[in-house]
């Protein structure tokens, strides 16, 4: 009873700030595609690998006022940053320090480039970044997006080294994912610090940057995204998310859902048990329960 | 008459077989050999006495022991061996091994860390038993004894002892080593000796010195001793030994009767001279130690199985795993990697290889479903009950022989708590072993006034209440002696109509008797050495009533006998003994032929009144109606009887007598039983004096104790050497048998068994006694099984003699034995060999699957004691032997409700719910990771950072349950008394059956589930307002933090009562976790570890989400185990459970005080050890009355209007479960 009594305010509570946030999200992996090239895997891959442009324009329409900051995200899904090939495969010591730059035991098979030299940012999630882009406009007026401090400060000032540049990097015959300016040290290179700390569910979302300024209701807006990073050959989804935020953090239901039930449900038990106690009570202690006494001679 | 049976047990079993081989392996003096004997090492040993050099070439072994199993430098590799013998242990070093190979998901930590744990903590505990060990073999090694040097006595350790050195024993001094006799203070060259350390027998036995030899007595003349000893190489036989001491040029052959072994003492003696012969582990003594057959519980039995399972799951888990990465691993993953050559654990060409690698890494990965630190934490909790609790009970302290409980074995304790079957002994256990001439019956007129302890309970249980006779100023209090009857003491007999008869009453007493009297000739100081007690309680009763017996040559009996003539006088009388007709079974008498020294020739007879019966001249049928009369109410008391019977001799007669006597005395052949014959001859036509009942005491509180255990649904059989009468006797007293009860008694002593026994064929014997036990068996099955059809049937009970106890033990009737024995409610098993105790005890352990318990006091229970799941020794007594193989040491019988009842019966429920929580803790916690390893591509990516699930088992859940298994009890000590009945769940094993188990699987599913699926879905969105999103190991804290505080709460809300142990230590481990997170996220080590988590722990706290989710989960996780205890307390509730409910308005603060008080009486000493024995259980407040929650009791309460008043501990619980539902209404 106490339970439901603090758990349905707590559950109204976040449920409202998560009803409170704006969230749009749109999915744009196969709409970005060619026509011609949406019909099977192959295609999709051969189109994702070829060169060309893969600029793609979209719209999106704004539901409700978002207030500032706007939180750019885009989700993946099937991808996963927690297979334990992927996960070991980075080196946080050759992340830090610029000194332990051929520190790439860890890396395989991302270790050693071509030329036999250490590869930086080594191993298989730096090389995997993503590299989609976007950019937004509102009424062909840009809209900037910041991309700094969008990675936890613990990261960008110890994990990830002021005097650590990018070397040997996406140089090989494959190329997985985005290429890094080699003139700027990891700690500021934000996308690959979000990226790095690697997701716990195939289904992820990552935080891109941050538009800030508020949008009004049904204000259109144009992304023009480069479709770079392929999901295809393995099916995966992407999307964008423009998303605020309440001081529960983003959408999710789920806390606030969560808390109502289990309120509710005790607060049933606890009527239920009154009911059980009032149809069929049980004297406290009575001793005729006891198993002795309930069959006599029964040993 | 047991104590003469028991001095003989071979006499009547003319028994084959197995039977047979036992009256040969042991000796008439009832003792058991220990161990085999070894063959004999070849050759001998001389030893030059007095002349260390001369010994020095042959390097004979010091006579220092060591009894430990390690020494400094074998400890670690043979300590470690010995750890690794264990399955778990093993199995976790072999996951060690895999997780330093790159399969592994996990860094090498994770499991050698927990690993080196325990097996620290064993080690410690090792050594700390080793080093006792070591420090009681430092205290017996120093033990002083005098050594002859330069012709004084110095006085040195024993451990500097050497062969051939020459020393001195004091009385009551123990042997250092194993000695040869040379001198002794006494004149004739004896001394005596006391084995009891060897063999539990109490009596004193005779050392006698080689003639040669007795003067060498003064350390002047003992250092002139220059001789010779060849010897047998060392060996186990403790009753044999062969030998010559040359001295002198001369050869004189040594015998065991001038063998001292060490272990015994001497006695009566002032001091010994002995040379030195065995030392060391060579003595006999040291050899005979053997290995206890180490016993393992039941519980942990049924353990195996459950981890056995837990392998099972494990493997199924993997399997699925190992599918599942087959079936995943595929190049489309670019992002893995896996276009160019791949190491084999991930390469998509051979999915096959995949699965079995990826199977090696998943069993490293869920190795922490099988819990490691389970067992050690199990052998401490275990240790500190036994340590703590059962050694420190003061209930089941003696104080007069100031013996507390031991408990040799920490393995058993919970297995007490299962008992149902007790195997006891009699004598000495549930008898003292102290016979009392208690009353008697002279001419037909009785005398003694007191009231047995049956009376009192016959009387108690039909509502009379016996005031406790007042004992007479003039009482003579005195050891076998406990007979109050003014008419008789102090030669008022002379006033007594029958006063002759009383005179010759007396007389046969003194003198018919085989008693030796020791020590000073004065009444006070005496003592008899007796075969048994009786005899010596009825020579003791003949001095008490002025026929004072002091001397015994072999021809002759001296009685000092006072108001014989007329009052007050005392004269010195000497009697002949002409003939003793010795006492043996088939006799069941003893005879003396006697002359008066004016003439008068007399036999004295006393017996069984049946053959006594039998030899009566002719008439006075009204005395011998009389007397049968008493004879039978003292039997129904519970006393033993004797007849005494005289017959006058005329010289002529005794003279051809005695011609035919002394003929078969030296006949060659059938002597025995020519003797009995013409022994015959002689005993006829007896004149009936009177009757003596001899009281054999019971323990103090037997029938109490026993009638408690049997409402405990614990079935006693009473397993005994004596005679059936007595047995059935002694069960009548101890409330074992009663009238109500339906018996079944199968006899060897019926008259067609004795008809074909007389013609003397042993294969027809033995085949017809088969043929009658089988038939009584059938007959007795068929009638108890009519009665077990009937609803309200009398009880059973069983009476067996060892005779058909050993053919219905024959393979062919055991079935139908067991069968019947398990009907009954009591077995009573007589004349039982040790062996066949044994052989009992391992047909109901083996054939009826039930846990057993054998309490014995003597050698001839050790076989039994070790046969037995629960083998316990009467301490405190003389006889150690049966203690050494005990697992639980008691003073008295009755402490077993205590060890049982109370320390059985909680140490059993803790023990369950220490199991049955490891295995949920850790499935949970393995659970979770299975559920991830779903999400990772079944890539066997490890959820939680390495050092959490090193962690989770030995730093952040270890220590609650420890306390649960110490500290938890259901109800209080006196209740569980009060109502053995609570017992019975332990016997059915209600607390960890497969059902319990399946219980604690399910919500740690359900749990587990929760966990997860809560924590991830709740952690895809943003968790702040910042906007930042959670990685993996961000929701890998959480979710840990989760299971921690989770598991942490739902050992509260099983136990039954909470103190600030278990708030301190739940809180603690939490504290422990989240001190640890801080600490460890706040640091960069410099080595080769990703830092995953660095910083988590700030960021996650720094959020509403996380504590959002913290109270959520543990409340969603155990809404399911409050519902389904809520659930089980109102409709199912356990039989404790209605008694905490009973009690719940008790304050466990009573009964404390009443303890207090209960220990100002002590002595400073005993306080102080009940001081500390209450030291943790001051602490413990008992709370669980009502209900598991404290919030139901009041809930209800307030629902009806009723108040209920608010209690201390409820403020206090309700403090430490504030997640919990459903305390809302108290509000």
């Amino acid at each position: 009873m106490l339970v439901s009594i603090i758990f349905i305010p707590i559950g109204v509570a976040s449920l409202y700030a998560s009803r409170d946030v704006v969230e749009i999200i749109d999915r744009y992996e196969t709409d970005c595609l060619p026509e011609n090239s949406r019909s099977n895997k192959d295609q999709k891959v051969q189109y994702i690998q070829g060169p060309g442009n893969k600029t793609c324009s979209r719209t999106i329409r704004v539901p409700k006022h978002m207030k500032k900051p706007i939180y750019v995200y885009y989700q993946l899904d099937n991808f996963y940053q927690n297979h334990r090939r992927y996960v070991k495969s980075r080196s946080d010591e050759q992340l830090r320090k610029n000194s332990s730059a051929s520190d790439v035991d860890a890396c395989k098979p991302e270790d050693n480039g071509v030329n036999g030299l250490p590869i930086v940012p080594c191993g298989l999630i730096a090389w995997s970044l993503f590299n989609d882009t976007y950019t937004f406009s509102r009424n062909s007026q840009k809209l900037v997006v910041n991309k700094k401090g969008i990675s936890w400060k613990s990261d960008r000032e110890h994990k990830f080294g002021k005097d650590v540049y990018p070397k040997n990097f996406q140089n090989g015959t494959l190329r997985g994912g985005k290429l890094l300016d080699s003139s700027i040290p990891l700690s500021e290179q934000e996308d690959l610090i979000v990226w790095m700390r690697t997701a716990a569910l195939p289904t992820f979302r990552k935080l891109y940057g941050k538009i800030e300024e508020d949008l009004q209701p049904n204000d259109v807006i144009q992304v023009i995204l480069e479709n770079n990073y392929n999901t295809y050959s393995f099916s995966g989804k992407k999307k964008l998310v423009l998303s605020t935020t309440s001081w529960l953090g983003g959408k999710n239901d789920f806390l606030g859902i969560a808390y109502l039930t289990v309120g509710g449900l005790c607060f049933f038990l606890a009527v239920a048990f009154t009911v059980v106690y009032l149809v069929k009570p049980r004297q406290l202690g009575d001793p005729s329960y006891l198993s002795w006494n309930r069959n006599p001679g029964g040993h | 008459m047991s104590g003469w049976d028991r001095a003989r047990p071979s006499g009547t079993r003319t028994g084959r077989g197995s039977n047979s081989t036992m009256n040969e392996r042991i000796p008439s003096s009832r003792t058991v050999r220990l161990g085999r004997v070894q063959p004999q090492a070849p050759g001998f040993r001389t030893i030059y006495c007095n002349d260390r050099d001369a010994n020095l070439p042959v390097r004979f072994r010091g006579n220092s022991i060591s009894t430990t199993k390690y020494n400094f430098f074998t400890f670690l590799p043979k300590g470690l061996f010995e750890q690794f013998r264990r399955v778990a242990n093993l199995y976790f070093l072999t996951i060690s091994i895999l997780s330093t190979t790159p399969i592994s998901p996990v860094s090498p930590i994770t499991n050698v860390l927990p690993l080196s744990l325990v097996l620290l903590v064993s080690l410690i505990k090792e050594a700390f038993e080793d080093w006792k060990r070591f420090q009681n073999d430092m205290a017996i090694n120093n033990n002083p004894v005098d050594v002859l040097q330069d012709q004084r006595w110095e006085s040195i350790p024993w451990k500097k002892l050497q062969v051939g050195d020459i020393v001195r024993i004091k009385q009551d001094g123990f042997f250092p080593a194993d000695l040869l006799f040379l001198a002794g203070t006494n004149p004739d060259g004896v001394c005596y000796i006391e084995t009891a350390n060897l063999d539990g027998e109490t009596n004193l036995k005779i050392r006698k010195a080689v003639e040669k030899t007795w003067d060498y007595l003064t350390p002047e003349k003992a250092s002139e001793f220059k001789g010779e000893v060849q010897c047998e190489q060392p060996n186990n036989s403790l009753y044999t030994f062969t030998g010559n001491l040359v001295v002198q040029k001369q050869t004189l052959p040594l015998t065991p009767n001038q063998i001292l072994l060490r272990g015994c003492s001497l006695r009566n003696t002032e001091y010994i001279v002995a040379v030195v012969i065995f030392t060391g582990h060579e003595t006999k003594v040291m050899m005979n130690t053997m290995n206890v057959p180490s016993k393992r519980s039941t519980l942990e039995r049924k353990l195996d199985k459950l981890i056995l399972t837990l392998f099972g799951t494990l493997f199924g888990m993997c399997l699925i795993g190992a599918i599942g990465s087959g079936v995943f691993i595929d190049r489309k993953y670019f992002y893995l990697g896996l276009h160019e050559d791949v190491e084999s654990q991930f390469d998509p060409n051979k999915p096959f290889v995949v699965a079995i690698l990826t199977m090696f890494t998943l069993i490293t990965l869920y190795s922490t479903i099988i819990p490691i630190s389970l067992y050690v934490s199990i052998e401490m909790i275990k240790f500190i009950q036994c340590a703590q609790f059962i050694n420190k009970d003061l209930h089941m302290y003696h104080s007069e022989t100031n013996t507390p409980a031991l408990a040799r074995t920490s393995n058993l304790n919970e297995e007490l708590g299962q008992v149902e079957y007790i195997f006891s002994d009699k004598t000495g256990t549930l008898t003292r072993n102290l016979m009392e001439f208690f009353k008697c019956s002279i001419g037909g007129e009785v005398y003694g006034t007191g009231v047995t302890e049956i009376e009192r309970g016959v009387a108690e249980r039909n509502g009379i209440r016996l005031a406790d006779g007042k004992k007479s100023a003039n009482m003579v209090q005195e050891k076998g002696f406990n007979f109050d009857d003014g008419r008789l003491m102090r030669g008022a007999w002379r006033n007594e109509p029958n006063s002759d008869l009383c005179k010759e009453f007396f007389r046969c007493l003194a003198i018919c008797h085989t008693v030796l009297p020791e020590g000073d000739e004065s009444p006070e100081k005496i003592t008899y050495q007796a075969a048994s007690p009786d005899e010596a309680a009825l020579v003791t009763a003949a001095k008490n009533f002025g026929f004072f017996f002091y001397r015994r040559t072999p021809t002759m009996i001296f009685v000092r006998e006072s108001h014989v003539e007329k009052m007050g006088k005392i004269e010195d009388v000497s009697y002949e003994i002409l003939n003793v007709l010795e006492f043996n079974s088939t006799r069941k008498r003893q005879s003396v032929v006697c002359r008066y020294p004016d003439g008068r020739l007399v036999l004295y007879c006393k017996g069984a009144d049946t053959v006594i019966y039998e030899r009566l001249a002719i008439g006075n049928d009204d005395l011998k109606k009389v007397t049968r009369d008493h004879l039978e109410q003292f039997g129904s008391s519970g006393l033993r009887t004797l007849c005494l019977a005289y017959r006058d001799l005329s010289p002529n007669m005794y003279e051809s007598w005695n011609e035919k006597f002394i003929q078969a005395k030296s006949s060659l052949r059938d002597r025995e039983k020519k003797l009995d014959e013409v022994a015959e001859l002689i005993e006829q036509d007896l004149v009936l004096i009177g009757c003596t009942a001899i009281e054999d005491k019971l323990q103090e509180g037997v029938p109490t104790c026993i009638e408690t255990l049997a409402r405990a649904g614990i079935k006693i059989w009473v397993l005994t050497g004596d005679k059936m009468e007595t047995a059935i006797n002694i069960a009548y007293a101890c409330n074992l048998i009663n009238n109500e009860m339906k018996q079944f008694i199968i006899s060897s002593e019926t008259d067609a068994i004795r008809e074909i026994e007389n013609k003397g064929d042993q294969v027809e014997i033995a085949r017809f006694i088969k043929e009658e036990v089988k038939k009584e068996l059938k007959r007795c099955l068929e009638e108890a099984q009519s009665y077990f059809h009937t609803v309200s049937g009398p009880k059973l009970a069983l009476v067996i003699d060892g005779k058909c106890l050993m053919y219905a033990l024959d393979p062919t009737l055991r079935v139908m034995l067991l069968n019947l024995s398990l009907n009954c409610c009591s077995v009573v098993c007589c004349r039982v060999s040790p062996l066949q105790k044994a052989q009992v005890t391992s047909l109901v352990k083996k054939g009826a699957r039930k846990i057993t318990l054998s309490i014995g006091d003597g050698a001839n229970d050790v076989s039994m004691i070790q046969a037995a799941h629960v083998g316990i020794g009467i301490s405190g007594q003389e006889g150690m032997q049966a203690v050494m193989a005990s697992d639980f040491a008691i003073a008295q019988f009755r402490f077993l409700t205590d060890l049982l009842l109370v320390h059985g019966r909680w140490s059993y429920l803790r023990l369950c719910k220490v199991v049955t929580y490891f295995f949920y803790k850790n499935l949970t916690f393995t659970l979770t990771q299975f559920w991830f390893t779903f999400q990772t591509g079944f890539s066997g990516q490890r959820f939680y950072d390495d050092w959490f699930q090193s962690l989770y088992n030995v730093i952040f859940t270890a220590l609650p349950v420890i306390i649960v298994g110490l500290f938890d009890k259901d109800v209080s000590a006196s209740l569980s008394k009060k109502y053995p009945e609570i017992y019975r769940a332990g016997i059915r094993n209600v607390f960890f059956e497969w059902r319990v188990v399946a219980v604690w699987a399910f919500f740690s599913f359900y749990q587990s589930l929760v966990f997860f699926y809560f924590v991830t879905t709740s952690s895809s969105s943003p968790h702040n307002s910042s906007g930042k999103m959670f990685g993996l190991w961000d929701v890998s804290t959480m979710a840990f933090s989760s299971v921690v505080v989770t598991v942490n709460l739902r050992l509260l809300l099983m136990c039954n009562s909470i103190t600030r142990w278990h708030y301190i230590s739940v809180g603690g481990s939490v504290l422990a976790w989240f001190l640890f997170i801080f600490i460890y996220s706040g640091i960069m080590t410099p080595y080769d570890r990703q830092e995953n988590v660095y910083f988590v722990i700030y960021v996650l706290m720094s959020t509403f989400y996380f504590y959002l989710t913290i109270i959520l989960i543990p409340v969603v996780a155990l809404l399911g185990d409050f519902i389904y205890q809520g659930v089980q307390r109102w409709f199912f509730p356990y039989d404790y459970q209605i008694v905490q409910e009973i009690h719940r308005h008790e304050r466990e603060g009573r009964s404390r005080t009443e303890l207090l008080e209960v220990a100002n009486e002590l002595s400073p000493d005993e306080a102080r050890s009940y001081a500390i024995s209450q030291l943790p259980r001051e602490i413990s407040k008992h709370t669980g009355f009502a209900f598991d929650s404290p919030g139901y009791e009041s809930f209800f309460a307030a629902q009806l209007g009723v108040y209920a008043p608010q209690k201390a501990w409820d403020v206090a619980r309700r403090a430490s479960m504030k997640s919990k539902p459903k305390l809302g209404l108290k509000k």
